[in-house]
């Protein structure tokens, strides 16, 4: 598109505002964490590290459970979404294909789960996790995390669902394909991009959560990344360049994921905010 | 020959329907697990007299209600906090995630810097967010005050002082939610026809203009959405002031869901717990239908 000098400055300027806006916190983080802690005490401030170094980084996988975090970070999230998925996908197919009575009644119940205050769940499934013996294992953040994240992606998946020509199916279902043969064999490989964009969001979700993780899973070698970090700061004297250090590896893996998918997160993130 | 027709067609419609329950019901069954009964055992609890510290369970009917509600001042003093909270940063952020949002809806010729600087805040744990913004806010080390001793001025204590502990708060919840917002009115933005513009473009109307008679009205039913579903998830704030200020100084800023989290799991005192855990459940229901009303008559107009 051509634009006119004038126009191209200001829309050159609109992108940098809201570039600068969402990076400014992560590269501030990161700079920090290639600082030595001598550098982090001057005063004033310096932005960019002077000498930088990766101590950082080795005292907080040598020193720090950091990589345990990272695993129970990394097997929570991906079992739970795992669960949502499979869980949503067979939910979404039933309110757009199936006609099942009280479809709107579905809907309305999956809304109100959506908004559904967090800490009024943390009280009793504290108990019940407690009474279970579940408490500090990864069931005990597996199962809710799955349900937080049932909503969005039931409806991100119904969305993509209603888009795939209902021919498809009935002609497999006349080749002999039973119902959930042709939901597996037509349905599910033509949205797997609405699958797909549920899952981003499912396991987004779950890598991020904190409330239920300190509640239910706060023993030093069961927590999950949020809650490992944000608790070091009562163990030592606020490391900052180890905890940015820290704050880098538990960021990128989301980084990169939303940075390679960001068109469909974007398009999952609005088709669940705008509809529902 | 019609009669086996019509009973084929309502077998057919049978089968349809049990195959739809059947796969609503591992749904259904999670759900029951892990929201349907711990509510029920919520509602339960919040009657009795039951504290992990001590032995006994004991029915005492609306007490845990009446004392949050007229006796417990820090409860209340949580609530106020709450409702401040909210009441600053909805507006907040609606108004930086619109600004976001247009900035962000111009023809850029490479699209990504954008797309994630909006996708970032996202996908930033919230205690995360909060972790960061106490360091911005630093006393020392802090960047806010540095900027304020490069234009030099003599730089607060952030947050030891309850009010500018506050304005910290705020800062730090209107950046990460801001962004979502601008997702969400970005997407809205998007759906406007061009041709409204021009059209008012050859009527000659100024751009201030345009905005306040078509991009504001255009834009309304998702600013309502945004609007609603953020005062929903702000009722709930927990981990940006667990990170930033932990409810300090003393109990400045201590939210309705830190105290909560306070009275269970530092206290162990389930039954009051589950008492004011029921009070916000009850809050969250009232604004949640609200939003159910208008997203219902939103589908029914469309």
């Amino acid at each position: 598109m051509k634009l006119a000098p004038n126009r191209r400055k200001t829309v050159w300027i609109a992108a940098a505002i809201v570039a600068a806006n969402g990076f400014f916190p992560a590269l501030w983080i990161l700079f920090t964490s290639f600082k030595t802690e001598a550098e982090l005490l001057r005063h004033p401030i310096t932005i960019v590290p002077h000498d930088p170094t990766l101590t950082n980084y080795v005292r907080v996988f040598v020193d720090q459970p950091i990589l345990l975090f990272l695993w129970n970070s990394l097997v929570v999230a991906g079992l739970s979404t795992a669960l949502c998925v499979f869980v949503s996908a067979l939910a979404a197919y039933a309110i757009v294909r199936l006609r099942i009575p009280g479809r709107n009644l579905v809907l309305s119940i999956l809304l109100a789960v959506s908004m559904f205050p967090l800490i009024s769940l943390m009280v009793p499934l504290f108990q019940t996790m407690r009474t279970l013996g579940w408490l500090n294992t990864y069931p005990a953040l597996v199962f809710p995390y799955a349900v937080l994240s049932m909503p969005v992606c039931t409806l991100v998946m119904a969305s993509f669902f209603q888009d795939i020509p209902n021919d498809l199916e009935n002609a497999a279902m006349i080749d002999g394909c039973t119902r959930i043969g042709a939901l597996w064999h037509v349905v599910v490989p033509l949205a797997a991009p609405g699958v797909f964009t549920a899952a981003i969001l499912a396991f987004v979700n779950a890598w991020d959560e904190f409330l239920l993780a300190l509640t239910l899973s706060s023993r030093v070698t069961s927590r999950t990344l949020p809650v490992g970090i944000t608790l070091y700061q009562g163990e030592f004297a606020f490391p900052w360049p180890i905890i940015s250090a820290a704050l880098i590896v538990a960021i990128v893996p989301v980084c990169v994921l939303i940075a390679i998918f960001q068109e469909r997160v974007v398009s999952g993130l609005t088709a669940g905010g705008v509809k529902g | 020959m019609k009669a086996t027709k019509k009973y084929q067609l309502s077998k057919l419609e049978r089968d349809e329907r049990r195959l739809g329950f059947l796969l609503l019901a591992p749904a259904a069954l999670l759900l029951a697990a892990v929201v349907v009964y711990p509510i029920a055992e919520l509602l339960t609890n919040s009657l009795y007299s039951f504290r992990l510290t001590r032995p006994g369970y004991r029915f005492i009917g609306l007490e845990n209600f009446t004392f949050a509600l007229f006796e417990d001042d820090r409860f209340l003093h949580s609530v106020l906090n709450t409702a401040i909270l909210i009441g600053v940063t909805v507006p907040g952020a609606l108004v930086v995630g619109l600004g976001l949002a247009l900035l962000a809806n111009q023809p850029f010729t490479v699209k990504w810097p954008v797309r994630l600087g909006l996708l970032l805040p996202w996908a930033l744990p919230l205690v995360f967010a909060g972790l960061i913004f106490r360091w911005f806010f630093d006393y020392r080390q802090g960047f806010v005050n540095w900027l304020i001793e490069l234009a030099g001025l003599t730089p607060p204590q952030w947050l030891s002082d309850p009010r500018l502990a506050f304005v910290a708060l705020c800062v730090a919840i209107v950046w990460k939610s801001s962004s979502f917002m601008a997702l969400i009115l970005l997407a809205g933005l998007q759906t406007i026809p061009k041709s409204l513009y021009e059209a008012a473009e050859v009527d000659g109307a100024s751009r201030f203009q345009q905005f306040v008679e078509i991009t504001l009205p255009m834009l309304k039913p998702a600013i309502v959405v945004a609007l609603i579903f953020r005062t929903i998830t702000a009722i709930q704030t927990f981990d940006i002031p667990y990170a930033m200020t932990n409810g300090g100084p003393g109990t400045a800023t201590e939210t309705m869901a830190m105290y909560i989290h306070k009275t269970t799991i530092d206290f162990l005192d389930l039954g009051y717990g589950s008492a004011l855990a029921t009070l916000m459940f009850l809050i969250s229901i009232a604004a949640t239908s609200i939003y159910l009303r208008h997203t219902r008559r939103d589908t029914g107009r469309g």
